[in-house]
């Protein structure tokens, strides 16, 4: 199957490969799986405690080429936004970005859950209550 | 397109006009060859849909009805009792194949019922976070951190004997938890074998569950016997 320009790109130089301290009360690490195809991806973010923005996100991605790029592009796309503002990431926005053909869209699906679930451990760690559709304004 | 059979639904044979079930091969009345009958795997050797099967029980039968419908006992009849041979036995092999390996019954059954099983759902939005061996999670990612550590220490022309035997302990490992998978299925087996509507439907989610788990261990065992052996 042939990939899009931009999956290859993304695969031949992933962004944000990387770890980051666990163990940090800054952050977050989200670890998803896709059981149809034994992809494992874990996203890691680094939140500023003030602004609640995240300053800095690594990923590591064993997988095909488009869960690769899926990850590299989520990790591009959440760095500089609050954590608010990254929930409203879709997975269908990562389709479009990189032409991601029927059959690759469950990588899309893998990093928005890895998104969520970074998030999610972030919050957990300091008490920051799950909210559904809050819009990035409604945090002050 | 795959269909649980209505057994009661009689279908008139071709020759004789006697009644029979659509199910069968041969026609119970005049034992005529029947055109391919569209009911499911089980029912081409009159079982019922099942899971502990026996399975020498279903290779002599699958040799039998192999005999019965060899193309060379149809060269003097009719053109439709030929291409019914063929048919016939194209169907009898599928039907062997898929119900003797105990993970593609499993599969095809649980299909039978509706199930979505392997990547024939990768294409929707799907999100059922159940359906992740969550436990295992973490391993996998381990593991396949060693795993290309020591793929690059090969290409590097390295052996590292720490980390090949951290491997393979890892395989006997994955390979213990297999087993246990394969256990868990045939209890299952068991379960919706001899249960009712609702405990069948709760058996056929845990073994959509414990598939997903197995596939994944399966590819973890593959990949890392892969990477032993190279």
């Amino acid at each position: 199957m042939a990939y899009s320009d931009k999956v290859v790109d993304h695969y031949n130089n992933p962004r944000n490969v990387g770890t980051l301290d666990k163990s940090s009360q800054e952050v977050g690490t989200g670890l998803v799986g896709a059981p149809e195809c034994g992809d494992v991806m874990r996203l890691q973010i680094r939140v500023n405690p003030e602004t609640q923005v995240i300053e800095e996100a690594k990923f590591k991605t064993f997988g095909c080429g488009s869960a690769i790029a899926s990850s590299s592009l989520a990790t591009e796309w959440i760095k500089g936004r609050t954590v608010e503002d990254a929930l409203a990431i879709k997975n269908t926005d990562i389709v479009k970005e990189l032409s991601l053909p029927p059959v690759k869209i469950h990588c899309s699906v893998l990093a928005e859950d890895a998104i969520r679930a970074a998030i999610g451990d972030w919050k957990k760690k300091n008490g920051v209550a799950e909210t559904e559709t809050a819009p990035a304004e409604a945090k002050a | 397109m795959l269909k649980v059979l209505d057994s009661a639904v009689p279908v008139a044979c071709w020759s004789c006009s006697v009644a029979h079930n659509d199910a069968t091969l041969f026609c119970p009345h005049c034992s005529k060859i029947q055109p391919p009958p569209g009911g499911d795997y089980f029912s081409v050797f009159g079982l019922e849909p099942r899971l502990n099967l026996d399975l020498a029980a279903l290779e002599q039968e699958f040799h039998r009805l192999s005999r019965r419908l060899h193309p060379d006992r149809f060269a003097r009849a009719g053109e439709n009792e030929k291409q019914w041979s063929l048919a016939d036995t194209a169907l009898l092999n599928d039907a062997y194949r898929t119900l003797k390996d105990p993970i593609h019954r499993t599969e095809y059954l649980l299909k039978l019922h509706g199930a979505e099983i392997g990547d024939e759902h990768s294409g929707k939005d799907r999100r059922d976070p159940s359906r992740v061996p969550a436990d295992l999670l973490e391993e996998v990612f381990e593991l396949n951190m060693q795993l290309e550590e020591m793929r690059m220490a090969r290409s590097a022309g390295e052996t590292d004997t720490e980390l090949q035997a951290s491997l393979e302990q890892a395989k006997r490992k994955f390979d213990g938890l297999l087993e246990d998978v394969d256990k868990d299925l045939r209890n299952e087996w068991q379960a919706w074998d001899e249960g009712d509507d609702v405990a069948r439907k709760a058996a056929q989610n845990k073994m959509v569950a414990l598939l997903d788990r197995r596939r994944y261990l399966s590819n973890l065992v593959r990949d890392v016997t892969e990477t032993l052996g190279a």
